[in-house]
């Protein structure tokens, strides 16, 4: 505890030195000076018709405002993941979406205009009591939630402790080749585990003991998915790595796609 | 009074032509008045001079009136003046003397029926005074006309009257007997709803006179009467039914009660009403939900007040057709929208109305659901009638019109137009104006002038309220009471984007506006084009209705359901069956005619139309319906419902083996109960007959004068009579009170 306040303070001035310098070699916080001009927040006030909604929740891990590893487990990959998935998104479809993302929370019912919402390393998630039930209001009313980004059985535990906050009674299911969320635009009957930026030194696909991808949800009284729960794999990575020439495209690919179906499935179901 | 001034009756004058009878010619007499009037005004004036200063003004030229009105009437005695009048020969002409028989001349007003009234005023020498002069043929006229040899024979039980029907049979008599004239005593009510314009012209053809005479009140102290019940005769099972109920009542203004709808036992709706003014016709909707599919008798009435004497004009009973057929409307959007997913999930919830649609997900590829075939829009948006005809609406999202090639644009337009169906545009950043519909060859169908601009669709919040059409309208009802109502939709969250859609057409409704960019736009526009119907919704935001509400709130999934239900519900099948009146009042005949259309809903000229009817207590029948020669594609028959009762029918069009369609309808035979109606005496109507056929409507006080006043007529055998004028008494009093009134001014102005 006595080292934890020297410890932040010097990785703080490692941080905002590293990225001063960075910023110097006109390379951006994410990488080459090619791409940093693309994730610029040009265009963050532009009006669209899709925004890519990123879930900010309350960490029992982490703190719930700003953005960075320390600060809040909801940010994983954020935005680099979100701007680049968004590119893919308004090349390969006809949505018509604003270049950046939005962050989203439970806290007002601005959540209400935003009716698909991805969160990460949801093992994290915590909600009181009126954030669960502003979440549960939002999927019944026909809003759609994507989870990505959390691993094994502790993760996955955790992760329920939240959802059965939302929803007491309601079963997760294993999603199959049969639904058609795999199928709204892209067929994805031929599924594999889509690992994180970890692959490149490692070689393995999984993190911690989640050996097997899991695809699951939570449907509504109709057998729609509200929920799409992406166990086991880390999608928000490989879109974020994609132009890494180390990362395997097979997984970027693949992941672009998983991303694109379950939007297209969220505004269509 | 009249004939002691005038000599003769009324009818003398106002039946007989004016002549003067004096050998003098007419332009004697026109210079003569002339050259008196001129000559007393010459005389005046000289001498004025001398006269009173008094006189010099404005009273000399009263003096010069009067005496100018003396010697003009003096001349025009020196002419004879006469009437020429024709009269029925005595002892030579029928009188039909018609007694209305109906039930409704049994009610007991002041201690007496109204047909015991009747006939006694003709006892009190009315009759015998008739046949001094002419022969009399008693009638009672009820469902028919029917002759008596005595009044005793009058029992007032027959169930219907109907006039028009009972003096055309007089009429067609008259042809073979010198009928002089008729008179008919009734109530004046009558259940055919009137007397017809071809019955009028035949009485006027024949020249005979009816002389009318009223029974019963003109107003019934303490009634409360139901004038109709509007309701459309068929409609999809679990949709909400607009029903328009009018009525009127005497006695109980302002008091209150309930207006009830029911399905046999089962109440439907029921609303609290509070009576107008007497007399003052009030109308009300009531929403009734329409239930599971099957031939429907709503029972409609006002609930009964203590001290109102006829219970049974209450109410109304009204048919409608529950149909159960699936209506498929197909949804095409040109791109991933929210507005998409919400209606698609609207009508998840609805059991009648199927939503196919067709989403471009991506450049290259279209997304299809609610589809019952795989190959169904499998090669994207029909091109062939067949194809596209086979839906009741279509909805167009946020597409480019070029997207839809020309034919497809032509099959649109006559998916409207011929076949009948319902479009609905939606607004968004390739709709209407930003996609070139308002410069297409489909411009014609939009309810709205679209404006000639780009950027009419902005992503900015509008919120929505009703025009006054939009509150009582079953699309935008989500609260009964219109005001309610009205102050509902106020509260509602605003919609996340709007359109510019420039001005309705004429002919076109408003039903919503919307408040954005700080001026106010159409929302919601409809028009009714062809044989089919429009809207345009000027935005694609309304999901918000949904996402920012309540769970338990409904009103996308109403405003919805109700706006798609009103797209198809009056898209017709390839056979389409109607009746003039679903609802027959002692009546059984009817007239079926049915419009047969094929695949691409050409007429089916060539069809073979039969209509099965089951009736009640086993009635059978199979009837051919013969085609209409002059409509290709309409088919007729007649039949008669002999006994009362509800009545199935169903007609089948085929084409050889294959058959074309099918389509049910239901009607009804309701004896006796139109005479609980209308119970107060129908004034109007016994007045409007008796001038109309130059004869006269009479109270029972005044009866006693008809015999002198009838022989007055040009049917029958007559005589043409001069009657002179000159010694009216009324002349030698005009001739005094014009010498008196001259001298009387001339004393008062002391010029004597």
């Amino acid at each position: 505890m006595r080292l934890l306040l020297p410890t932040s303070v010097a990785l703080l001035l490692l941080g905002t030195g590293s990225g001063l310098l960075a910023l110097q070699q006109d390379d951006g916080f994410f990488g080459s000076s090619r791409t940093a001009r693309t994730y610029s927040s040009q265009g963050e006030n532009e009006k669209a018709e899709y925004y890519w909604s990123r879930l900010r929740y309350s960490s029992a891990r982490g703190g719930f405002g700003g953005y960075g590893y320390f600060r809040g487990r909801w940010s994983q990959d954020y935005p680099k993941a979100d701007r680049q998935f968004l590119m893919a998104l308004r090349r390969l479809t006809r949505i018509q979406t604003r270049s950046t993302e939005q962050v989203v929370d439970l806290e007002s019912d601005e959540i209400y205009n935003y009716p698909w919402v991805y969160a990460v390393q949801v093992q994290t998630w915590t909600f009181t009591e009126d954030e669960a039930y502003r979440l549960r209001q939002f999927l019944l009313r026909g809003g759609f939630l994507m989870v990505d980004d959390f691993h094994g059985a502790a993760d996955w535990e955790s992760f329920m402790r939240g959802m059965l906050m939302v929803f007491p009674d309601r079963p997760v299911e294993d999603l199959t080749d049969r639904d058609e969320i795999f199928h709204v635009l892209y067929d994805l009957g031929e599924r594999f585990q889509v690992p994180g930026e970890q692959y490149v030194m490692t070689g393995r696909t999984y993190e911690k003991d989640g050996y097997i991808a899991e695809w699951r949800g939570i449907r509504d009284d109709k057998g729609r998915i509200m929920v799409a729960i992406c166990h086991n794999m880390h999608l928000g990575d490989a879109w974020e790595w994609a132009d890494d020439p180390r990362y395997p495209e097979k997984f970027a690919s693949l992941a672009f796609r998983l991303g694109i179906n379950y939007i297209m499935y969220g505004m269509t179901h | 009074m009249f004939e002691f001034l005038f000599k003769y009756p009324l009818a003398v004058f106002s039946k007989g032509s004016f002549v003067l009878l004096g050998a003098w010619p007419k332009w004697v007499f026109a210079i003569l008045l002339i050259a008196t009037a001129v000559g007393l005004a010459w005389l005046i004036r000289s001498r004025l001079p001398q006269a009173a200063p008094s006189l010099r003004k404005w009273k000399a030229g009263v003096i010069w009136l009067l005496q100018t009105a003396l010697a003009a009437l003096l001349l025009l005695l020196l002419w004879q003046p006469a009437i020429l009048v024709a009269e029925l020969k005595p002892q030579q002409n029928i009188i039909a003397v018609v007694v209305d028989d109906s039930r409704s001349m049994a009610i007991t007003e002041d201690g007496a029926t109204r047909e015991s009234q009747a006939v006694k005023a003709l006892r009190g020498g009315v009759l015998d005074e008739l046949q001094k002069r002419f022969q009399i043929r008693l009638y009672r006229i009820d469902g028919q006309l029917s002759r008596i040899s005595k009044l005793d024979d009058l029992t007032p039980s027959a169930p219907a009257t109907r006039i028009g029907e009972g003096l055309k049979q007089v009429a067609s008599e008259a042809a073979d007997l010198p009928i002089g004239a008729v008179v008919l005593l009734s109530d004046g009510a009558d259940n055919s709803g009137g007397i017809d314009l071809d019955t009028i012209s035949t009485l006027r053809s024949r020249r005979i006179p009816i002389h009318t005479v009223g029974f019963g009140p003109e107003q019934v102290p303490h009634d409360i009467e139901m004038d109709d019940a509007v309701v459309a005769p068929r409609a999809l099972a679990d949709s909400r039914l607009a029903a328009k109920i009018s009525f009127h009542q005497r006695g109980f203004a302002g008091q209150k009660s309930a207006l009830t709808v029911r399905d046999a036992a089962k109440v439907l709706a029921s609303q609290p009403i509070t009576f107008p003014a007497d007399g003052e016709v009030r109308s009300q909707t009531l929403l009734i939900n329409a239930g599971d599919a099957g031939a429907k008798t709503l029972q409609f009435s006002i609930d009964p007040l203590p001290g109102e004497e006829n219970r049974s004009n209450n109410g109304l009973a009204r048919l409608v057709n529950v149909e159960s057929n699936k209506r498929k409307v197909l949804y095409v959007e040109g791109e991933p929208r929210w507005e998409y997913k919400f209606i698609r999930r609207t009508e998840d919830e609805d059991r009648i109305v199927k939503l196919a649609s067709m989403l471009r997900t991506s450049e290259n590829k279209i997304y299809r659901q609610g589809i019952d075939d795989p190959k169904e829009l499998a090669d994207g948006f029909p091109a062939r009638a067949e194809d596209l005809f086979q839906y009741q609406g279509l909805i167009i999202g946020s597409v480019e019109v070029n997207y839809f090639t020309a034919g497809q644009q032509e099959l649109i337009q006559q998916f409207v137009d011929r076949r009948g169906g319902g479009m609905l545009l939606l607004g968004g950043r390739a709709s209407l104006s930003e996609g070139g519909w308002g410069s297409s060859s489909l411009a014609d169908l939009l309810p709205v002038v679209l404006p000639n601009k780009k950027g009419t669709f902005h992503r900015e919040p509008a919120t929505v309220e009703l025009t006054s059409v939009g509150a009582d309208n079953i699309i935008t009802r989500l609260v009964e009471d219109p005001a309610r109502n009205a102050e509902r939709w106020k509260k509602l969250p605003y919609v996340m984007d709007y359109q510019e859609v420039g001005k309705a057409k004429p002919g076109a409704v408003v039903l919503a506006e919307m408040i954005a960019g700080g001026q106010k736009l159409p929302f919601l526009t409809t028009q009714n084009y062809g044989r089919g119907r429009t809207a345009v919704l000027a935005t694609a935001g309304t999901w918000r209705w949904q996402m920012s509400q309540p769970l338990e709130d409904q009103t996308h999934e109403e405003f919805w359901q109700q706006l798609l239900r009103w797209l198809v519900t009056d898209t017709p099948g390839r056979v389409v069956a109607s009746v003039p009146n679903q609802m027959m009042f002692d009546d059984g005949h009817i007239q079926f005619t049915a419009e047969v259309r094929d695949k691409t809903y050409l007429s089916a000229a060539d069809a073979r139309v039969e209509a099965h009817i089951l009736g009640p207590a086993g009635v059978a029948a199979q009837i051919e319906m013969a085609p209409d020669p002059n409509t290709p594609g309409a088919f007729h028959a007649e039949w008669t419902a002999d006994k009362a009762g509800s009545y199935l029918t169903e007609v089948v069009a085929t084409r050889g083996a294959d058959e074309i369609g099918r389509d049910t309808l239901t009607f009804s035979r309701m004896d006796g109960v139109a005479e609980n109606f209308h119970t107060e005496q129908n004034r109007e109507l016994l007045e409007k007959l008796a001038s109309q056929t130059g004869g006269r409507y009479w109270r029972p006080q005044d009866f006693n004068r008809l015999p002198s006043e009838i022989s007055y007529s040009e049917a029958g055998i007559t005589i043409r009579d001069t009657k002179e004028l000159w010694n009216m008494p009324v002349v030698f009093f005009v001739l005094l009170l014009l010498r008196f009134s001259e001298w009387l001014l001339r004393r008062k102005w002391g010029v004597v």
